[in-house]
């Protein structure tokens, strides 16, 4: 049997490897973009070689996935700290041996004082009033203590030693600072970080952090209450109140993260879980529900056949659709979560797609459904929109040989954040997440925002199979839903999926947006159902940063992968 | 008298008709116009350099034709950015008929156009490359960071063209040339 499965899974891999070869000669060659590797004990994934090194060490010297996530996050936060870091949040998915699963939100929460910040979005989203209060240290401690083997100090080594020697700034890093150049510019500490004489720090330049250093340190010596409490967090209180912000002592003081239940469904046969409300796990497995209804491989690879392209476009627009409508901070308003993750509601979205054009035909009028129909929890429909965003954020996959999984998303909101810095970490701006005139995703004292962050695990027949998910603001949850397409319906490898070509169709948009390597026959097909397309480029951050790992069971292999449009790399043992 | 105004005239347009002159070491000349071609946040750290060399510009990310006035040099920075697109509010195809515009107007006008590409990697690729072929082809200078050019892009152009083209290796690095070039 394992035998048959491992034939099938090689010759499913050159069908798909043939599919993404026909996209034409002009396109890069999939293969040499990725940065994948392969191991027979454990993988990590991450956005940087030197968080991905940090998980790696710690699970050769017999740490778990939860040590090797927490020291990758930490690093991550130093090596990538316009993207997340001690002053942002997250959410990490842990799905232990013993098939335990838990989802640790460590997002952050909208100040008890945030009424008095007057916050309007179009002028104060990267400023000192869109800081919620930070959750990193306070979820990774959690999942340390909790789900981890390792002391804090051991985990928090790498980071500490990033900081104080510095790392040499990659491309990645180099194109999001000068992009974001008035940004830094715009908080004197922030400068001071960034930027050498007041220009850009670029490629090939060190970037030492020493304050951040000391925070870590104080950290590794303290536990959390070292950021939480004391000199630490009267300073991050003192300089973000002077830049206008509205964070207190208590605030700090009191955050808490939130441990509880991922979401969980199905797809094929596959077990698919993802993060907890008010993230948007419940997206990614509502889309799938819809487009079980119908057979995706029989259609062709979406890069090619307009049925499947237009049939996912179609569904994943409604997902989108329901998400502004319902998803929300459930400690604050009811979201009918059993409805809008029930077959049948999959089943009922499906009906309404016409295979022949797109309906409704202006994107922004798709309405939301009834979940409520299909089971308990009320929760009334509201109109309201995303704005399109930077492709911030960042992903962490690592699976140990034990069978424990974590796959962690977390963020600064956009790149670089509110752009205050205070002890060297950059605060984040997440209060630009929440919908200003919508009452469910409204700022409340407390309250966390709406986020798109979708980090999953998937499981075959009870046994790991992926570890998987990706910044990119709203477009994550396209890029999750997609990349559980490629692997499941199309058998890519994980190299294969992450090159693949990507999409987005949302009702916050009236295009569909879609990399530039989707060949001129399917795109006239798309624009003849009554899409509008817009362009990116072939492997286009916009799309996110994937991470992915994929467990073959039968060869007893960990293969990973991570995404060419950020700079990256699997490594595995 | 009339064959005397028909050489003046003649002389004149072939003055005019000729493409913006190389502008070698100070050659070119006050006021200056900065733009972008991309809408990259490149324009920003651009007007640093200008104030690095002591030199008063002008800067309009979004310049139009009318924009040019009186302005002797138009300083191109060349870089394309999805997110400069959209804080601008144009799509690509109304970004590069603006560019192809402004620039035309500067050859007719006699306008010198200096192109600077300082975003490295970052600003090349097919989309960015787009207007980078674009300005480089109007200008009669290039300045490039070094990193933007590890294909020789532009000391290709520069080549074809037989325009000047400093390389350096930093962003601030440019100041230099930019000054020399306004001495």
């Amino acid at each position: 049997m394992p035998r048959k499965n491992s034939l099938k899974r090689i010759v499913e891999s050159l069908v798909a490897l043939l599919v993404l070869a026909g996209l034409g000669a002009a396109q890069t060659s999939v293969g040499t973009r990725g940065r994948s590797a392969t191991g027979r004990q454990g993988m990590v994934a991450t956005a940087h070689p030197l968080a991905s090194q940090a998980a790696l060490d710690v699970l050769q010297k017999g740490g778990n996935a939860v040590d090797a996530a927490v020291a990758a996050a930490f690093v991550i936060g130093v090596v990538e700290p316009d993207a997340s870091g001690l002053g942002g949040g997250g959410g990490m998915l842990i799905r232990l041996r013993s098939g335990k699963a838990v989802y640790i939100n460590y997002y952050g929460h909208a100040p008890s004082r945030i009424a008095d910040a007057a916050y309007d979005d179009a002028k104060d989203n990267k400023s000192a009033k869109a800081i919620l209060v930070p959750g990193n240290v306070g979820g990774l401690t959690r999942a340390l203590e909790a789900y981890g083997t390792l002391p804090l100090a051991s985990v928090l080594e790498p980071a500490i030693r990033h900081a104080e020697q510095g790392f040499v700034i990659d491309e990645t890093l180099s194109k999001i600072i000068l992009d974001n150049v008035a940004v830094a510019q715009s908080h004197p500490a922030t400068a001071e970080v960034f930027l050498r004489d007041g220009f850009p720090l670029q490629e090939g330049d060190r970037l030492v952090q020493p304050k951040l250093a000391a925070t870590l340190r104080a950290i590794a010596k303290g536990g959390p209450r070292a950021f939480y409490e004391g000199p630490v967090a009267q300073a991050m209180v003192d300089e973000v109140r002077k830049a206008g912000g509205v964070l207190s002592l208590d605030d700090l003081r009191s955050y808490q993260p939130i441990t509880g239940e991922p979401v969980s469904g199905t797809y094929r046969g596959y077990q698919v879980l993802s993060s907890a409300l008010p993230h948007s796990g419940t997206v990614v497995l509502e889309a799938l529900n819809i487009l079980e209804n119908t057979n995706l491989r029989a259609m062709g690879h979406y890069s090619t056949s307009a049925d499947a392209f237009h049939v996912m476009a179609e569904a994943m627009r409604r997902a989108y659709a329901d998400r502004l409508a319902f998803v929300a901070d459930p400690r604050f308003e009811e979201v009918p979560i059993a409805g809008l993750l029930s077959k049948d509601y999959g089943r009922s979205r499906f009906a309404e797609i016409d295979m022949t054009r797109v309906v409704p035909a202006e994107y922004k009028k798709t309405p939301a459904g009834d979940p409520a129909k299909f089971g308990p929890g009320k929760g009334t429909a509201a109109e309201s929109y995303d704005a399109v965003t930077s492709g911030h954020t960042t992903q962490i996959s690592i699976a140990d040989k034990q069978g424990n999984l974590v796959s962690l998303t977390q963020t600064m909101g956009t790149f670089f954040g509110s752009g205050v810095t205070a002890n060297g970490v950059l605060c984040n701006n997440g209060v630009n997440n929440f919908a200003m005139t919508v009452k469910r995703n409204r700022i409340e004292p407390g309250k966390q925002p709406r986020s798109s962050i979708s980090p999953s695990v998937v499981l075959k027949d009870g046994r790991p199979f992926l570890v998987l998910g990706s910044p990119g603001a709203n477009r994550i949850i396209s890029t999750v839903l997609t990349l559980v397409v490629n692997l499941v319906d199309y058998g890519m490898t994980a190299e294969q999926a992450n090159a693949a070509p990507r999409f987005l169709c949302q009702k916050s948009d009236a295009v569909l947006s879609l990399e530039s390597r989707f060949g001129p026959e399917i795109q006239a097909a798309m624009t003849h159902r009554g899409h509008t397309l817009q362009l990116y480029g072939d492997f286009d951050l916009f799309f996110g940063g994937a991470q992915i790992i994929l467990v073959d069971q039968a060869a007893g292999t960990y293969f990973g992968s991570a995404d060419p449009r950020r700079g990256g790399t699997a490594m595995g043992y | 008298m009339l064959r005397v105004l028909r050489t003046l005239v003649a002389v004149a347009s072939l003055v005019l008709a000729v493409p913006c002159l190389a502008p070698a070491q100070g050659k070119c000349e006050q006021p200056i116009l900065l733009t972008s071609a991309g809408q990259s946040a490149d324009v920003t750290i651009a007007a640093m350099l200008f104030k690095k060399v002591g030199l008063a510009v002008t800067s309009s990310p979004m310049a139009k034709v009318a924009d040019l006035g009186g302005s002797k040099t138009l300083v191109v920075v060349a870089g394309f950015s999805t997110k400069g697109l959209g804080s601008a509010g144009v799509n690509r195809d109304q970004e590069m008929e603006r560019v192809k515009a402004l620039l035309a107007a500067a050859r007719q006008r006699g306008v010198q156009v200096v192109l600077l590409h300082i975003g490295g990697k970052a600003r090349r690729g097919p989309q960015s490359d787009e207007f980078n072929r674009v300005a480089a082809g109007a200008a009669g200078h290039l300045i490039v960071v070094r990193a933007g050019d590890e294909d020789q892009f532009f000391t290709k152009l520069a080549g074809d063209r037989k325009i000047g083209i400093d390389l350096v290796d930093k962003i601030a690095d440019a100041a230099q040339p930019l000054g020399r070039l306004f001495q």
